[in-house]
């Protein structure tokens, strides 16, 4: 990314290329942004801050100057780094600068001073969760792990070195019982030590366990697509018939739908053009068909619209069958207190008269059925232009969707 | 040959489209999502876009409401695997000119684009079943209003394509003419865009056309 030109107050501050960092910030993100331009987590910074505060406030005083000087920078934070090199100049400058503040007598209580760095950069130290970056990345470069450790390690000794001075000196301990203070840094010491530690090690288990549960949703997939789309696919290379390869096709379509989108599967449906649907579905599948379906109105499934649907589930395996076309429309409208079902295929159609035995049967069988309901069907037909069969039931409430 | 233009994000489906039309249309291009579409149709101005209901960036919807700004005198044909009424019923009221399911035979299709291309409607037999289920029951606004209702010569057009007629058929069965057949159709296709009923303008509303 190209570094983004950060517009301070002042030409000093320009040339610096220093900012206030937006996110994630504590204050006013002025450790922050000098971490990001120096190339140190801001922990560090801050404990320099904290401890220069020692020094008659100066922590603190420069801190608001470098905020005065600087502006907020908007975009995400651009690390343009120091070098190694220059890091440790850096380091070393802020050292010998203590140094002289003590040895010209300029500190007010060296000791103070020198405690709060401990204390500070010892926190820092343990704080610090980046694997690479720190005062540590100076010593041992390269081995993140031992880096780890040793920054680690580094950071609770000059905890205990910090705090062991602090209550040390019988500033304190002569107002408070030993045995308590004892225990009192013995718990905040394995607090400090290992709070880290755990916390990180229960963020690492909450993200094993959603890959865990993405990778058990991936495999139901897997199975299931396995168990349909594949199978379904395969059986479409090895069929030769157009016709059969489509009905595959519409059928693992259908049944795709249902699984993503997760209707209700139609055979289960309480609705009259539910079950009109899937009826439909099983003679597709069965006679290698295209049924359209369109349905107006609806109402409840009860005995009666079962009736219907099943005389009109044979009006339509008759048609398939017999009209020599693959191509069949269905059309229910339930209104006006009725439902009414037209099964019309453009196939050769017949004569009434004329036709054979078996299949007269068959449309007689269609009318009786939707007259034991109370209904009529209607069969008409002309050779050569096809066959329609109108089935009507009275007595049906229309539901509203 | 007319002019077409192709709109779909599946591009199998759109070479498919494509290798079926090839004798019957100058297909002068094909876009696989919204933007491209506007820009490709802005270009060729082609006389017909089918265009797919479903599509990453607002859908067909989106390109018929750019290109009605630009170019008014381009005509749309929905075309989608889609059941849903209200994705249908959004596409006609932005100002598709018919719907068709992408289960229509090749030969069908080719004469739907050139009804289309004619100024007339196409209604499959489904977007006719999702008319007559939205100017059946419910109440109108108001009763009296004529674009809030079908007449019941309408109404019988309609359930007769639903029925799975063409428009010749359902002519010879009303004894009417084609012409007649497709003046009442594209009365309804008027309705459909206009009517404040119910339902129809809350599907407007809900897909924010109104």
């Amino acid at each position: 990314m190209e570094p983004v030109e950060p517009a301070g107050r002042n030409e000093l501050v320009n040339r610096l290329s220093l900012w206030r960092r937006s996110e994630p910030r504590l204050l006013a993100g002025v450790a922050g942004g000098i971490a990001d331009r120096v190339g140190v987590p801001a922990v560090y910074v801050r404990a320099g801050f904290v401890t220069l505060t020692t020094v008659w406030g100066i922590g603190i005083l420069l801190y608001l100057l470098i905020w005065w000087l600087t502006l907020d920078h908007q975009a995400t934070p651009v690390v343009r780094e120091l070098e190694t090199g220059q890091r440790v100049g850096l380091g070393v400058i802020f050292v010998a600068l203590l140094w002289l503040l003590v040895a010209s007598g300029f500190v007010p209580d060296p000791f103070a001073t020198f405690v709060t760095a401990a204390i500070s950069f010892g926190v820092a130290s343990v704080l610090d969760r980046s694997e690479s970056g720190g005062i540590a990345r100076l010593i041992m470069p390269g081995e993140t792990q031992g880096v780890s450790v040793f920054r680690f390690i580094a950071g609770v000794v000059l905890l205990m070195v910090g705090l062991g001075l602090f209550f040390g000196t019988n500033r304190v301990t002569s107002s408070l019982g030993s045995t308590f203070i004892a225990v009192a840094l013995t718990a905040i010491g394995l607090m400090v030590a290992f709070g880290p530690w755990f916390v990180r090690m229960r963020d690492d288990l909450g993200k094993e366990r959603l890959a865990r549960a993405r990778q058990e949703e991936r495999a139901e997939m897997a199975a299931h697509l396995h168990d349909s789309v594949l199978q379904t696919l395969a059986l479409i290379q090895r069929t030769d018939d157009p016709r059969r390869m489509s009905s595959l096709a519409r059928t693992q379509e259908r049944e795709l739908r249902t699984w993503l989108f997760g209707k209700a599967p139609l055979e289960e449906g309480e609705l009259l053009s539910t079950a009109l649907a899937a009826a439909a579905a099983r003679v597709e599948d069965e006679r290698a068909a295209t049924i359209d379906l369109v349905t107006v109105g609806d109402a409840r499934l009860d005995s009666r619209g079962s009736a219907l649907v099943a005389a009109a589930t044979e009006a339509m395996v008759n048609a398939v069958t017999h009209s020599g076309s693959d191509r069949v429309s269905v059309y229910l409208e339930v209104g006006e207190g009725r439902a009414e079902v037209w099964i019309t295929d453009q196939g050769n159609g017949f004569d009434r008269a004329q036709v054979a035995g078996d299949r007269k049967g068959l449309a007689e069988s269609i009318e009786k059925r939707i007259a034991r309901q109370g209904g009529t069907a209607a069969i008409s037909s002309r050779p050569g232009e096809g066959t329609e069969v109108h089935l009507v039931l009275p007595g049906v409430e229309p539901v509203t969707k | 040959m007319i002019k077409l233009y192709l709109v779909d994000d599946h591009r199998l489906f759109l070479a498919g489209v494509r290798s079926e039309l090839e004798d019957r249309a100058e297909i002068v291009g094909t876009a696989t999502d919204v933007d491209e579409a506007i820009e490709g149709i802005r270009e060729t101005s082609p006389q017909v876009v089918l265009i797919d209901v479903h599509m990453p960036g607002g859908g067909g919807v989106a390109v018929i409401r750019a290109i009605a700004e630009t170019n008014p005198e381009v005509r749309f044909l929905a075309l989608s695997v889609s059941d849903e009424a209200e994705d249908v019923i959004a596409m006609i009221r932005s100002g598709a000119r018919g719907y068709v399911t992408k289960t229509i035979a090749a030969d069908e299709l080719a004469e739907a684009i050139e009804r289309v291309q004619a100024g007339d409607a196409v209604f499959s037999p489904r977007l006719a079943g999702f008319v007559l289920d939205a100017f059946s029951g419910g109440q109108a606004i108001e009763l009296d209003h004529d674009l809030d209702q079908l007449t019941a010569r309408e109404k019988e057009v309609l359930r007769l394509i639903a029925r799975g007629f063409a428009y010749k058929q359902v002519a010879s069965r009303l004894n009417l003419s084609v012409k007649t057949v497709e003046s009442h159709v594209s009365a309804v296709l008027r309705k459909l865009q206009l009517s404040n009923r119910h339902e129809l303008a809350r599907w407007a509303s809900d897909r924010r056309i109104v």
